[in-house]
């Protein structure tokens, strides 16, 4: 039999283990991924990126510099297996296990014509269940970007607007021009893709930098390397795999140097060929080139994209001037991730001679001296599933300041939105272990209570 | 109810706050001024206890219980109010119910010391969330991370510690009954032999 004074001490030590416990263990135990659900969470939940932006007359040049363990330079590739040739569709949840899936770097930018945008940045490009959204459906591969005014209920996918409408939204300048770097389907043209956001995530007119390699009748490549210029008729699988480069070997097919697929070739096990043939581009698409050479090299990835201020495609393209001040917000893509699984910035202000919170560079000659140029650290976060719709309903609590107009920046910082998309993810869960947690705290505060009243009472003589 | 949730909350931080300084001063001193104090402890408890619940339940209405329950900082700010109100209504039953002994011995006063240093810590993380919701983050919130809580993260614990804490909620109390009647049965028998 305990002694009463035993008896409170170790009453006193189980309240106060249980308590370190629950403080030591908080907040573990429910994220996990669940490719069944389309949920991965990434081990980094931010990132960094080095900006620095300068202008002449004519042309602006953005100098971007980010972590990446490694390059990852493949994608889309075209792989001979089982003794025919098979091509990867599906986006892999999270990254890919190949590590197959290329680098990406994008920014949209807007001249003031999408006023929630530089409040929100790309949030309010974010519709209900878009694709690789938790129960988004096996039909919601289309589900990309839109602006919330071209459709007539924003937060309804096929409720477009009429094509008037779209039109004169288009003259008003309502869209967000998106130039989207990548390291296979454009780096190696010197280019980056040139994109916008109005219905849709569109493609900018003109000739494509990179066509499909596939024929679906035939179900085989079109086109392979030529071993005369290339060394090789196709790359090998296990040198490819894991975003392994062989330097020797060339990582992408150019239109210019292919040679038609020879299918009577003994194509053996392990062949791979890449599935998008890249070209020159024309035109609207043809506006944004790398300065120098993308370049991976010890950890960094550093890029320098260039484009005319005013490239003549208005309805396309955003006109920068000099004495302007412009939105933008970043995104990468890294470690072999697609779709979703990528970060984002909040929206930044970006003045070209004019006071903002970041300020463009002006000089004179052909290209810029980046050790003049103010470098810029902006945080990239993990946005997690959280949707435009969700943003502005009831359900958030900053709902009213968004219709306020009050910046997400004023009430929220990077991390805490990376956190806050990782709970969205795991909502029910969550809520359901909170709620058992709230009830046991309360339990064991008045079990403990009870005890030691209990104890305390009974003297010992 | 925000601004009303807001203004209700300075009665039971205020009487909180006095009590906690109390029972830290009592519990080291033996005084006069100390056993003075200790007279106003449960009638300021219970002020504060009543003014607690009628905070909590406007702050309940504040935001629809979906908006609330849906945000880390609206659920921190629940479960943190939850136990700071549990803690202090445990401290005004303990005062209330056992009497001075609370004040008996090193083990008394140390248990009394640990549920106010408990209820008050509860208060600081409650009114610091509270200003976070209201977009007055505090550098309060801080000194929380270094003590192990991100206020940004739900506080949740898994399954298997809600298990043991389910076990340390049965196991207290019959130790305490098992240890107490077996006291008292041993004390009777030992009053009929004699």
């Amino acid at each position: 039999m305990l002694r009463r004074r035993t008896a409170i001490i170790v009453v006193a030590t189980l309240f106060t283990a249980a308590l370190l416990l629950s403080l030591f263990t908080h907040s573990t135990g429910v994220v996990r991924n669940d490719p069944a659900r389309n949920v991965w969470i990434p081990p980094e939940l931010t990132m960094p990126v080095q900006l620095q932006v300068a202008y002449n007359d004519a042309q602006i040049f953005f100098h971007y510099r980010w972590p990446a363990r490694q390059p990852h330079v493949f994608t889309d590739l075209l792989r001979y297996s089982q003794g025919k040739w098979q091509r990867q569709l599906s986006t892999p949840i999270g990254s890919d296990p190949d590590g197959v899936y290329e680098d990406r770097l994008a920014m949209m930018v807007d001249d003031g014509s999408v006023p929630e945008f530089q409040r929100y940045g790309g949030y309010i490009t974010v519709g209900a269940n878009m694709r690789d959204f938790t129960g988004s459906g096996p039909d919601a591969a289309h589900r990309r970007k839109y602006l919330p005014a071209t459709r007539r209920d924003p937060n309804e996918w096929y409720s477009i607007v009429d094509q008037a409408t779209l039109e004169a939204q288009r003259r008003a300048g309502y869209f967000l021009d998106l130039w989207h770097w990548r390291a296979h389907l454009s780096n190696p043209l010197g280019r980056s893709d040139d994109q916008h956001v109005a219905w849709y995530r569109l493609y900018d007119s003109g000739e494509p930098l990179f066509v499909s390699n596939w024929d679906r009748d035939k179900g085989q490549p079109r086109w392979m390397f030529d071993r005369e210029r290339s060394g090789v008729r196709a790359l090998r699988w296990e040198d490819v795999a894991g975003g392994r480069r062989d330097e020797s070997q060339p990582y992408y097919l150019l239109a210019a140097t292919a040679v038609p697929f020879d299918a009577t070739h003994p194509w053996e096990e392990g062949d791979v060929i890449p599935g998008q043939v890249l070209r020159e581009p024309s035109g609207s698409r043809d506006e944004i080139r790398v300065q120098g050479q993308g370049r991976w090299a010890d950890g960094y990835w550093d890029v320098t994209l260039v484009r005319a201020l005013d490239t003549g495609h208005p309805l396309e393209d955003k006109v920068l001037r000099d004495q302007g001040v412009y939105s933008i917000a970043l995104s990468v893509h890294r470690d072999a991730r697609a779709s979703r699984w990528h970060y984002v910035s909040l929206p930044l202000q970006l003045g070209l001679g004019r006071q903002a919170k970041l300020m463009a560079t002006r000089f004179t000659g052909p290209t810029p001296n980046w050790n003049r140029v103010e470098t810029r650290e902006v945080t990239l976060f993990y946005p997690g599933q959280v949707s435009w719709k969700h943003l502005s309903s009831a359900r958030h609590a900053g709902s009213k300041y968004i219709a306020k107009g009050v910046p997400v920046k004023y009430r929220h910082k990077e991390t805490q939105l990376a956190q806050y998309g990782v709970e969205m993810e795991f909502d029910r869960e969550i809520r359901r272990q909170w709620a058992l947690s709230l009830i046991a705290g309360v339990l064991l505060v008045a079990s403990f209570v009870f005890s030691v009243s209990l104890l305390f009472r009974h003297r010992e003589d | 109810m925000g601004p009303y949730h807001a203004i209700m909350v300075h009665f039971p931080v205020a009487l909180w706050t006095v009590a906690s300084g109390i029972v830290f001063f009592r519990a080291f001193s033996d005084g006069p001024l100390a056993r003075a104090f200790d007279r106003v402890l449960v009638p300021l408890l219970l002020i504060g206890v009543a003014t607690g619940v009628v905070s909590y339940t406007l702050g309940l209405l504040v935001w629809p219980p979906d908006t609330l329950q849906a945000t880390p900082l609206g659920r921190n700010h629940m479960i943190a109010a939850s136990w700071s109100l549990s803690s202090w209504v445990a401290v005004l039953f303990l005062r209330w119910r056992v009497g001075e002994v609370v004040w008996e011995g090193r083990v008394n006063r140390l248990i009394m010391v640990g549920l106010g240093a408990l209820g008050a810590s509860q208060l600081a993380a409650t009114g610091t969330l509270g200003g976070h919701l209201h977009g007055g983050p505090a550098y309060l919130s801080e000194l929380m991370r270094v003590f192990g809580w991100d206020v940004y993260h739900t506080f949740y614990t898994p399954t298997w510690v809600l298990l043991v804490l389910a076990v340390v909620i049965v196991v207290m109390p019959v130790l305490a009954i098992v240890t107490t009647r077996g006291r008292a049965a041993r004390s009777q028998r030992e009053e009929a032999g004699q």
